[in-house]
């Protein structure tokens, strides 16, 4: 038998450059492919773990897993893996982009090959897997599972930042001195991998490139305070590749300052997303809805654009002190102050450095209404959106809003109870604005 | 010799009577519920007087199912996962895999070489992979439960079911429905949905034949097509799915009679009282 | 009154005694998990508090504030609290154990602020480097002790409560040890009210309820033997009687754990010599919790030896013939874990039962069928 129906479940972008991306995510895959094939070494990893750049520089072509999780459930070829992650054992109710990797990885082990028709010519067999604890429990944890499947070297490391109450002079030196022992060990572990050692200006140069990127991304977040609104986050959830995919490397900078371009010109000839903007929404925090980003496109059906979100950010800029002589010191310095960046005002008012931050984008985006997304596997990016609009409450009347369903497992979503609740908040909306 | 199995399930009551040629003598089967309480002892006194017995004729007596602890007059608890295996054993000697789909849970069971269970797996606690999911679908299209599996045959092709949340899956149905899906397919699809959900679980234990489906479910054909074609190979099914779990019951009961067990206790003929 | 009466006491009247040392007039300091070192705290002069939760009460005002999806034993803790139940504390500390720990840290300090607040970050990754952050961290929370207290720690304080905790971890030991007799004198469920009970107390007077306990067990005529299965079990947060109780009734002797609420949290001693704040930080961070990765040994089959490789002697030194996991659901680190586990220990030949479950006795009883199954399995 045949399944009947697919229903269209992408979003439509808003800006040409974010088209793009699409072939950046092929590349990554292409690319691994292509890297085995030459006898170059190919690393499952994990975004945002302040590693991105060691793995550039010493030629390590990052394959990441839990991207491949959310290409898979775009392309809504999820349940094979997930359904045999979880006849392999796995509960349900871990986290989906875990369940995905070792639902695949179990899967081609079983096989002897790549799943017939795997998104993307799927992943090829990694030569070691790179862990960290930087963001959530699952991300230093899965790739020891998937031990089970791959037996391949496997390293972890310690991504840490103070919690926002410490007082940061009195812990700084010793978060610096231990971000930079996990990076040395990854170095360690890496030359003794490759057989090569680390170039310090090599890894100086990919340093420079992702700071450079990173800037143009910030700058192009920059320009999505312009009314009406150049840039949606749907956008956001395409144009992040390059950032956190390609950090380190020249496609970055360059996709970057193309994307800067195009923002720019909408910008200066008031081009917006869509014809007539009413509504300005944040997209508080959870993991986007891979499985359904056409949701975007809905909210727009009634005028409201995403114009900027919390999850999946570039890192705000900072300055790294001009003492610091080594690369690795950077790596950690900077690590360091980008997680430390809402600290102090966090502690002089609501004391929750993300409240800070969406209280910052509610003022500078001009911000009519916040939507958050529970995702039911995330740990990491849920716990807390109730107690964070609550706190936003205390400084802010706009309506606020929580979906529920999961990042990749449609399994928890519910698309009749989704357009009840938009209709609900939209009514809000309107009320708000007439009144 | 006469053994006596009573599995007393969510919605019904099973008895089987059976001797030690492992031949059934009697069976039957009444409701359970709240308001049934009083029927339990009623389908054992039935099943005795279909087989000309007296209860006190009995050699051993094994109660199994949702309501076995309080069961007075049985010598022996024994849960339904154990005694579905005896069972089918019985039944089906090249047995490897057992799917149970009951009322209101949903089993895997894997046995070894001589008929042991090895492994089994359950369901979580949700509805969904079990009759009441079905049960309460139907109720939403207003269908008959027992017709749905003969409409999910007649479906041509089927329509995506992806929640497995029974609320959530109501929700689709409707949406569904509104877009204008046929009740078949649709129905089909709930099919496959659950055969997907208790397939996968089973995978668990590693599937090889043969695989035989029991339970309320085997009366599914349009299940039982459905898991068919999760698994990919032909499954079997008993001629009573109902009361495989009741013989396995007695012949649990003879086993332990045939290793020199005898009932410890005189055997209180009183109501079943599990749902105080 | 009789030491099994006081347990029992103290395991129903959990927080009786704390709250009434603390309207005594002394400091209560309430902390989550294993990582936060009791000796430190009692150097202090404060009373340690282990925070538990309650599996017999529904949680309802925490779900305002706490997604239901975060660990249930969190979130009971969490709407305890919001009742009112831990306003005896004088300060709360949570060690950075996992994603929830960490979140919820934050959501209950901002709902329900203690005079003092602290969150411990606990290093995920074991290693040299890991050792030397924790002391560190250590340090930072002793200086913030300090600024609460005004008062300087006192290493000889320090030292006698390492003495006092080592006491208790061999006579916890020894009492562990009692079970490995066939058929054991001294039930699962016993055990688990001992540990529950010594969770809100002084460690000197646990002690003694220990002492009398082994006392008592040791003049218990040995039982015949029955033949029932003996059970090793694995997980989180088992702080009630109601899972080890069915479990036993179902037919079977706990004999032998690997939980949070049980050896985890005692089993290994404090290092007496050397510097003693450097010793803490080792032991305490060698606990076992798949929060913690230790770094990868060999190759596959080596590696799960290097992980689970104490959990064998558990096994063989209590002679298991089954093992159960108890996971709290949404433990993410736990649910990655357990299949690992399983690969081990079903390798050594031992059938394993794997439940994950919402914390909760009002749903245990749906497990039984389970548990039944399993032991009707194995024997």
């Amino acid at each position: 038998m045949e399944q009947a129906q697919q229903a269209k479940t992408t979003a439509v972008k808003g800006t040409d450059t974010a088209r793009e991306v699409r072939a950046l995510v092929k590349n990554i895959y292409r690319s691994a492919h292509e890297a085995k094939a030459e006898g170059k070494k190919v690393a499952y990893m994990m975004v945002a773990s302040q590693y991105d750049e060691i793995l550039r520089a010493m030629d390590i072509v990052p394959l990441p897993t839990e991207n491949y999780a959310g290409l898979c459930a775009a392309k809504r070829d999820m349940d094979r893996f997930l359904l045999k992650a979880e006849a392999d054992g796995y509960s349900q109710v871990l986290c989906s982009y875990a369940r995905i990797g070792l639902g695949f990885d179990s899967l081609r082990k079983e096989l002897g090959h790549i799943p017939e028709g795997s998104p993307d010519g799927g992943m090829p067999v990694p030569d070691m897997m790179l862990g960290s604890s930087a963001v959530c429990d699952p991300r230093f944890k899965w790739y020891q599972a998937t031990s089970r499947y791959l037996e391949v070297p496997t390293y972890g490391i310690d991504v840490v930042a103070p919690p926002p109450q410490d007082d940061l002079n009195a812990v700084r030196d010793y978060y610096i001195q231990y971000q930079r022992d996990q990076l040395k060990g990854l170095i360690g572990f890496l030359e003794a991998q490759t057989g090569r050692k680390m170039d310090p200006d090599r890894l100086w140069e990919c340093i420079r490139l992702g700071d450079k990127a990173w800037q143009l991304w910030y700058d192009i977040d920059r320009l999505r305070v312009a009314i009406p609104c150049p840039m949606p986050s749907q956008d956001h959830f395409s144009i992040m590749v390059a950032g956190h995919y390609y950090t380190g490397t020249q496609i970055a900078v360059d996709f970057y300052q193309k994307l800067y371009d195009e923002v720019k010109y909408k910008v200066d000839h008031k081009i917006g997303v869509i014809p007539d903007e009413k509504y300005r929404i944040l997209y508080g925090g959870g993991l986007p809805p891979w499985h359904t980003l056409w949701i975007f496109n809905y909210f727009e059906s009634f005028g409201a654009v995403f114009v900027i979100e919390n999850v999946y950010r570039g890192y705000d800029p900072v300055e790294v002190p001009s003492f610091v002589k080594d690369p690795v010191d950077f790596l950690a310095w900077r690590a360091f102050l980008r997680f430390t960046r809402y600290h102090e005002k966090a502690r002089s008012r609501s004391g929750n450095p993300i409240v800070e931050k969406l209280l910052d984008m509610i003022a500078d985006y001009r911000i009519d209404g916040v939507v958050f997304h529970a995702c039911r596997s995330c740990r990491a990016t849920t716990i807390g959106q109730t107690h964070i609009k609550s706190e936003l409450g205390k400084y802010s009347d706009l309506p606020m809003m929580q979906l529920v369903s999961d990042m990749v497992d449609l399994r928890d979503y519910s698309e009749a109870q989704w357009k009840a609740q938009i209709g609900a908040f939209m009514e809000a909306l309107e009320g708000r604005s007439r009144g | 010799m006469p053994f006596a199995g009573m599995d007393i399930g969510s919605t019904m009551t099973k008895v089987v009577i059976a001797d030690e040629q492992e031949k059934i003598l009697a069976s039957h089967i009444g409701p359970t519920g709240a308001e049934h309480r009083h029927l339990a002892l009623k389908v054992m006194d039935e099943t005795v007087k279909k087989a000309a017995l007296s209860f006190d004729a009995l050699d051993f007596v094994v109660a199994t199912g949702y309501g076995r602890i309080n069961v007075p007059f049985a010598d022996r608890q024994i849960t339904e996962i154990t005694c579905h295996a005896r069972g089918i054993r019985s039944l089906f000697p090249s047995a490897r895999i057992i799917i149970d789909i009951g009322g209101q849970d949903s089993k895997g069971i894997k046995l070894d070489e001589t008929g042991k269970v090895a492994n089994f797996v359950m369901n979580d606690k949700c509805a969904a992979g079990t009759g009441r999911f079905l049960e309460v679908i139907s109720e939403t299209l207003g269908i008959n439960l027992t017709d749905m599996g003969d409409l999910a045959l007649s479906a041509d092709g089927f329509v995506q079911i992806s929640n497995m949340c029974t609320v959530f899956a109501e929700h689709e149905v409707t949406s569904r429905l509104a877009e204008g899906a046929g009740v078949a397919e649709i129905v089909a699809g709930l099919h496959e949905a659950i055969a997907s959900r208790v397939v996968n679980m089973t995978r668990h234990l590693g599937i090889e034949k043969d695989v035989v489906v029991t339970g309320g479910g085997a009366k599914n054909q349009g299940l039982v097509r459905a898991i068919a074609g999760k698994i990919g190979f032909a499954v079997l099914t008993p001629p009573e799915p109902f009361i495989t779990g009741a013989l396995g019951a007695a012949l649990v009961g003879m086993d332990f009679y045939s290793r020199g067990v005898r009932p410890a206790k005189e055997r209180k003929k009183e109501e079943v009282t599990f749902f105080s | 009154m009789t030491a099994p009466n006081s347990i029992e006491e103290l395991y129903r009247e959990r927080g009786s005694r704390a709250r009434a040392l603390h309207d005594a007039g002394e400091k209560v300091i309430g902390y989550f998990c294993c990582f936060v070192p009791d000796e430190i705290l009692t150097a202090f002069g404060f009373v340690p508090f282990r925070i538990q939760g309650s599996q017999s009460e529904p949680i309802d005002e925490a779900d305002a504030l706490l997604e239901p999806m975060a660990c249930p034993f969190a979130r009971s803790c969490f709407n305890l609290a919001l009742k009112g139940r831990y306003d005896f504390l004088d300060g709360f500390v949570a060690p950075h154990s996992c994603d929830t720990i960490e979140r919820m840290y934050h959501i209950w300090h901002s709902n329900k602020p203690s005079p003092f607040n602290h969150l411990i970050n606990v290093p995920h990754m074991l290693g040299p480097s890991s050792d030397s952050f924790f002391r560190k961290e250590l340090e930072y929370f002793i200086s913030r002790l300090e600024e609460f207290t005004g008062k300087k720690l006192d290493p000889g304080r320090l030292q006698d409560a390492i003495r006092i905790y080592n006491r208790r971890r061999f006579l916890l030991r020894e009492l562990y040890g009692l079970r490995r007799e066939s058929p054991p004198r001294v039930s699962g469920t016993e055990i688990t009210k001992v540990l529950v009970a010594g969770m809100g107390i002084p460690a000197a007077e646990h002690i003694e309820l220990i002492e009398a306990m082994i006392g008592e067990v040791k003049k218990r005529p040995a039982p015949a033997p029955d033949g029932l299965p003996r059970i090793f079990l694995w997980g989180n947060e088992i702080d009630d009687v109601a899972f080890v109780s069915l479990v036993e009734e179902c037919g079977a002797h706990v004999v032998m754990d690997d939980l949070c609420t049980g050896s985890r949290f005692f089993w290994q001693d404090v290092s007496e010599t050397g510097d003693p704040v450097e010793a803490l930080a080792k032991r305490y961070l060698c606990t076992h919790c798949p929060r913690s990765l230790k770094p990868q040994a060999g190759d596959r089959k080596e590696d799960l030896e290097n992980r689970f490789g104490y959990i064998r002697e558990f096994i063989r030194e209590w002679k298991a013939d089954g093992a159960i996991f108890y996971i709290v659901r949404y433990c993410d680190t736990c649910e990655l874990e357990g299949p690992d586990l399983k690969e081990y220990l079903t390798d050594l030949k031992l059938p394993v039962l794997m439940i994950e479950d919402d914390y909760s006795t009002s749903t245990i009883g749906q497990l039984r069928t389970r548990i039944q199954a399993f032991l009707e399995m194995i024997l």
